[in-house]
């Protein structure tokens, strides 16, 4: 194996470690963030998605006005938080690209890993399904069945359970494994 | 190798940073209704022709084709009518919100969020007078906030001034077209 993180020099050790820390950095202020804008629950990420849209999908013949009334406390609730296609096409044009850079970073440490060689397609399959799944449900809870957020959330989880496999899987091998001793 | 730097350097360069609550929704109503005691929300669900139209002369559509004007009363006085517009920008988001007088001219406008990066700006913009520009403005004229603070501030607030006449333009069209006429109506 030409390429085994096991016996990398330390400098190179201590380089990927500090990736990984920053990574798990990322995705966990990324998950607070999911929390206070989308939520963790099919309803909360289908109302962020699908919106209001999906109550009436097709426009009145002539401009229909609703009027109710409102007390102050219903301005201070909570604002679903909620994402257009518009809002969706940006996220999407600026997240995916990252989301591949993080992808391909975390696949680049598998293939220094003594994994067999369908462990390792596996692996790197996961890293950049996650994105395709977080997305793809996206797009599908907007515009096909607000219950694709499930692949949303699905593809949020696989993420963090893809660089959790990855970091516990190069830590180990760099730095508690006995080939991983001095290069 | 240099590609992929370039990428990731772009990727880092476009990523949007996070929205902040900079009014929070009581205190811009509060403001811009100034001494209502009754709220109303009017949802105008658009058709097709009436969002076409709205498209035409301010190229922008509200989230799914449904305008909102909040309305207040304070007995049976009308205080006004405001509206929350929200902008997107390369930058990510703001929302502007335009208050309206009983009689229609824009009472006062707010920036009640914007996104990490902006906030400053919009601070910066605030701070040189931008929003006082837009009070008395009638539905038919065109807001000139940003020209309003040319020479009084930095590029980037320049530039969020921009979006900031943006967002009440909308407003003004909105209420121009659609709330007015449904004002003289009822």
């Amino acid at each position: 194996m030409l390429y085994d993180l096991g016996r990398a020099i330390p400098q190179v050790k201590w380089l990927i470690t500090c990736l990984l820390a920053t990574f798990g950095l990322a995705y966990l202020f990324g998950s607070l963030m999911v929390a206070l804008y989308a939520g963790f629950t099919p309803a909360r990420v289908a109302a962020t998605y699908a919106g209001p849209g999906m109550t009436m999908p097709m426009p009145p013949e002539t401009t229909v006005t609703v009027e109710h009334p409102m007390q102050m406390e219903d301005f201070a609730r909570p604002e679903v938080h909620t994402v257009d296609t518009d809002l969706l096409i940006q996220d999407t044009h600026v997240h995916v690209p990252m989301y591949g850079l993080f992808a391909a970073a975390l696949s680049v440490i598998v293939l220094g890993l003594p994994l067999s060689r369908a462990v390792g397609v596996g692996l790197v399959t996961l890293l950049f399904a996650a994105p395709w799944l977080d997305f793809a449900g996206m797009w599908l809870t907007k515009f096909v069945n607000p219950h694709f957020a499930i692949a949303t959330i699905a593809g949020g989880y696989v993420m963090g359970l893809g660089y959790t496999v990855v970091s516990v899987l190069a830590v180990r091998r760099m730095w508690f494994s006995r080939t991983g001793g001095a290069p | 190798m240099n590609g992929i730097l370039r990428v990731a350097a772009a990727a880092l360069l476009l990523h949007i940073t996070p929205v902040v609550v900079l009014i929070k929704r009581p205190a811009a109503v509060q403001a811009l209704l100034p001494g209502a005691s009754a709220y109303f929300q009017r949802d105008l669900h658009l058709s097709d022709r009436d969002a076409h139209r709205l498209h035409e002369v301010v190229d922008w559509s509200p989230e799914n084709d449904v305008l909102t004007f909040y309305l207040g009363r304070a007995g049976s006085t009308a205080v006004g009518a405001l509206e929350f517009v929200r902008v997107d920008t390369p930058h990510g988001p703001i929302e502007v919100a335009v208050g309206f007088t009983a009689e229609g001219a824009v009472r006062q406008v707010l920036v009640t969020k914007a996104t990490v990066e902006m906030k400053p700006w919009v601070q910066d913009a605030t701070s040189a007078g931008l929003l006082m520009s837009y009070a008395g403005l009638q539905p038919t004229q065109s807001p000139t906030g940003a020209a309003a603070i040319t020479g009084k501030t930095g590029a980037l607030a320049q530039y969020v001034a921009g979006e900031v006449d943006k967002g009440v333009q909308r407003a003004l069209t909105a209420y121009r077209l659609f709330y007015q006429p449904a004002a003289t109506r009822s």
